[in-house]
């Protein structure tokens, strides 16, 4: 870690995973407290895993320190991850997860039920907590229920049981809810439980086979096409439906994962404005990363826009410096234009995004060393969100402490207060506030890290960023004041 | 090596950078003239007598074939053997590829069981920079997806610098008409012919161009260095006027399930290249088709067979660009550490 006069210099606390935080203080940060929407120079100090002080500094003794060295943050919440287990403990389980979790700063996740068997049904559910439980990691480990038996889109999950088991909302994540019949259903009776359904929004008939953005890198690449229209007319189709169900149940709620076009961006915007109970949340790699990456072009998006606002031309631009075809861009939803990326960040921006969420979708060298068509959709991202996210800051067109709410207050809001169970840290409160037990991420902006297979501690190594330097290495995250990670050069500096 | 026996040095007077040839995109326009002379060098020894040079003895060509393909397979092996390469050929239908090995395992056989060169043929897009990427030779790519079959593009290039008088494309319209959205031909096409300045139409029901029109627009303003413009049209009779050469390609069945196309009959009265409509073209127009045909579909049977047609001069040539192709490959330099293919 840089050792930097602008921020202060933390020692290791010397622990093992999972053990309580006797003693950590850090002197001279750049503390961000997305709650009171404060941020600035300060003094933290954990004892016994509580935030028993935190001291923000005026004047001269604030002096040197700026955002742009050591930061700390309340943990971050990711309202969208998928630790595989049950089912496919070959790409990700509930331990390797939480680690990569605590890698990227999360303190506290929100599991896609698309496991096998899928969590419709309480026994599942609890499964995963037992399987979290040993981990030993104290990232808090939270679930969402499938809204469908087995995902099939046709019968109701036990979603009152599910309720009363804990989870968070409900989703067919993977997949859309099949029909509106059954995505009405859902919202009323989730509404009912007091509870959001997420939905993905696709419409599954016009992406048959389909591989990439249809667009002109697609028609370049001979790529079958994912329209655009896939989205908007399946968020049309949610909205719609929301609309219809608010009548009967006033307490249904829609959120909207993995938002990727501005069309769809549009609705989301005008919905709200109209008063309809949506949110939504855009992930780091749609904010970053557009579809010419599967040409083989490697600059972020925001380097990929035109003055005009359209995509600039990847061949024109001799920009073409990868290997085409790479199976970790392969994602659903795909990647989009550029255009599409900033639109992603102006609905961030303005609120019409509520919070980022990185769809973290690890997957084996089987289910992607292969062909780019036969290719699993979904790319590891825990780990690389904050680094994104900082990318995104350091070019200037993200204030830190909007990437920071993106994680933290946005997605706790996302999760409402009534979601998980008692004392789950989405009800807790995210603030850095002196009293309760410490829940918090500290990283180093100016500490550069290498992206590779071995950096990464999920299983999913399918990152399309292997090979880049991020910015932003995170140097300690403390979940429930108990240590979830710290780095290496942090811990044996320490020792 | 004497000229009786190999072609000449002055085919390798500039050196082949690419290690593999997946796509037509990455070769510059002065690296197509080199293949378009080792092919006529090639074409050369395929009008002698005995058609077989030892410039590929002891070297090994293996096919690896994805996809059913008569004439391509048969070109790349007549090709190999005519450069007296050893050759081996793997037909997916009967390798362990139907007991679920991968792509990547079966490419990493095939080099340990010795193959220097392999082309490759594969139903989806991008599969051979796969290969590329775990194979320490040679990848040369026989038609992936939709996306490139660029030794097609090269031996039509080829066939047609042959046939028209001066032997260039520049300033020449080339209409492809039919289904361009699924066609890797056209893909290829658009490379090399615009490179060589053709004035090129791509022609078809408006299903079957989707994303074209996106993408002639993008190279409108002449925007990609060495390449031209392209047109996009489902106005068959603009597409075919006073046309120098006229391609048509393959209508697939799949097309009326999809519901892209109504019938092969409504195709075939709005689109077939038949007398009448070539008759649009120029009076020395030739007449083209990768093949296989559907005769009565896309192209009527007295055009295909008409003196307009060069298509099995296509068929001929294939065979002399394949062969200079697997020369140029055979001389590249090997895998250098950290190397990106493209």
């Amino acid at each position: 870690m840089s050792a930097e006069a602008a921020g202060g210099s933390p020692g290791g606390v010397g622990l093992r995973v999972g053990e309580t935080v006797g003693r950590f203080e850090l002197e001279r940060a750049w503390l961000v407290d997305p709650v009171s929407g404060r941020e600035g120079p300060g003094e933290i100090v954990v004892t016994d895993g509580v935030l028993e002080s935190v001291t923000w500094l005026e004047g001269d003794v604030a002096g040197s320190v700026t955002e742009r060295g050591v930061v700390v943050a309340p943990g971050f919440f990711d309202l969208h991850a998928h630790f595989r287990e049950p089912g496919f403990e070959d790409a990700e389980t509930i331990a390797t997860g939480s680690a990569a979790a605590a890698h990227g700063g999360f303190t506290t996740v929100a599991l896609m039920p698309n496991t096998s068997p899928a969590v419709d049904e309480p026994g599942v559910l609890e499964r995963i907590r037992s399987a979290a439980r040993a981990s030993g990691s104290p990232v808090e480990v939270l679930a969402y229920g499938a809204v469908s038996a087995g995902r099939a889109g046709e019968q109701l999950a036990a979603m009152g049981e599910l309720a009363d088991a804990g989870v968070l909302g409900f989703s067919d994540d993977g997949a859309p809810v099949r029909t509106p019949k059954l995505l009405r259903s859902a919202l009323i009776y989730a509404g009912m439980l007091g509870l959001p359904v997420i939905d993905h929004a696709e419409d599954s008939e016009l992406t048959v086979g389909a591989e990439a953005h249809e667009g002109y890198v697609a028609s370049v690449m001979g790529l079958a096409g994912w329209p655009v229209a896939a989205e908007v007319g399946a968020v049309s189709r949610d909205l719609a439906v929301l609309a219809d169900a608010l009548a009967d149940e006033p307490r249904a709620r829609l959120h909207l994962t993995h938002v990727s076009t501005a069309a769809a961006l549009d609705l989301v915007r005008r919905a709200k404005a109209a008063g309809l109970p949506v949110t939504c949340d855009v992930t780091p790699h749609h904010l970053a990363i557009a579809d010419e990456w599967i040409a083989g072009a490697r600059r972020w998006a925001w380097e990929a826009l035109g003055a005009d606002g359209a995509p600039r031309d990847p061949w024109v631009d001799r920009a073409l410096v990868a290997a085409p075809y790479n199976t970790s861009l392969r994602v659903n939803p795909p990647l989009r234009t550029a255009a599409d990326a900033a639109a992603c960040l102006a609905a961030l921006l303005d609120g019409t995004a509520d919070a980022v969420a990185t769809d973290h979708a690890p997957h084996t060298v089987v289910d992607k060393d292969v062909e780019f068509g036969k290719a699993a959709n979904g790319m590891s991202g825990i780990e690389t969100a904050l680094g994104v996210l900082l990318a995104l800051a350091d070019f200037g067109a993200l204030p830190l402490a909007r990437a920071i709410a993106a994680l933290t207050v946005g997605p706790a809001r996302v999760a409402g207060a009534a979601a998980g169970p008692a004392g789950s840290s989405a009800a807790r409160p995210r603030g850095l506030v002196e009293g309760p037990l410490a829940d918090l991420v500290v990283f180093d902006r100016s500490d550069r890290w290498l992206v590779t297979p071995e950096s990464l501690l999920s299983r999913g190594k399918n990152s399309p960023l292997l090979g880049r330097e991020l910015a932003g290495r995170v140097l300690l995250t403390i979940a429930g004041g108990r240590l979830a990670y710290e780095d290496p050069g942090l811990r044996d500096g320490a020792a | 090596m004497t000229t009786a026996t190999s072609p000449s040095t002055s085919a390798t007077a500039t050196a082949w950078p690419h290690r593999h040839l997946i796509d037509v995109d990455v070769v510059t326009w002065p690296e197509i003239e080199l293949i378009m002379r080792t092919a006529e060098e090639m074409k050369g020894i395929l009008a002698r007598p005995i058609r077989k040079v030892p410039a590929l003895n002891g070297r090994r060509v293996t096919t690896l074939f994805y996809e059913a393909s008569t004439r391509t397979r048969v070109s790349f092996e007549t090709a190999a053997r005519n450069l007296s390469a050893d050759v081996v050929s793997i037909s997916t239908a009967t390798s362990s590829v139907t007991k679920g090995e991968s792509l990547v395992d079966t490419v990493r056989t095939l080099e340990a069981l010795g193959a220097e060169i392999l082309v490759m043929r594969h139903g989806v897009s991008g599969a051979p920079y796969l290969a590329a990427e775990v194979f320490g030779g040679h990848v040369l790519n026989g038609g992936d997806g939709w996306h490139a079959h660029p030794t097609q593009a090269l031996l039509d290039l080829y066939t047609m610098r042959e046939h028209l008088p001066g032997g260039s494309l520049r300033g020449r319209k080339v209409a492809i008409v039919g289904d361009i959205l699924h066609s890797r031909v056209a893909r290829s096409n658009i490379w090399t012919l615009t490179a060589a300045g053709a004035d090129l139409w791509l022609c078809g029901p408006a299903t079957l161009l989707r994303g074209m029109d996106r993408w002639a627009a993008a190279w409108s303003g002449g925007a990609i260095p060495g390449h031209g413009r392209f047109n996009v049209t489902s106005d068959i009779e603009a597409a075919l006027r006073d046309a120098d050469v006229v391609m048509g390609l393959r209508i697939q069945r799949e097309r009326m399930q999809g519901g892209l196309l109504p019938s092969l009959r409504e195709y075939a009265a709005r689109f077939q290249l038949n007398a009448e409509r070539i008759s649009l073209a120029r009076p020395e127009a030739i007449v083209m088709h990768p093949g296989p045909m559907n005769e009565g579909v896309e192209i009527s049977p007295d055009v295909a067979v008409s003196g307009r047609s060069v298509i099995t001069d296509q068929v001929a040539n294939g065979v002399a660009v394949r062969m200079a192709l697997l020369y140029l490959l055979a001389g590249a330099h090997e895998a250098a550490p950290g190397e990106v293919v493209r």
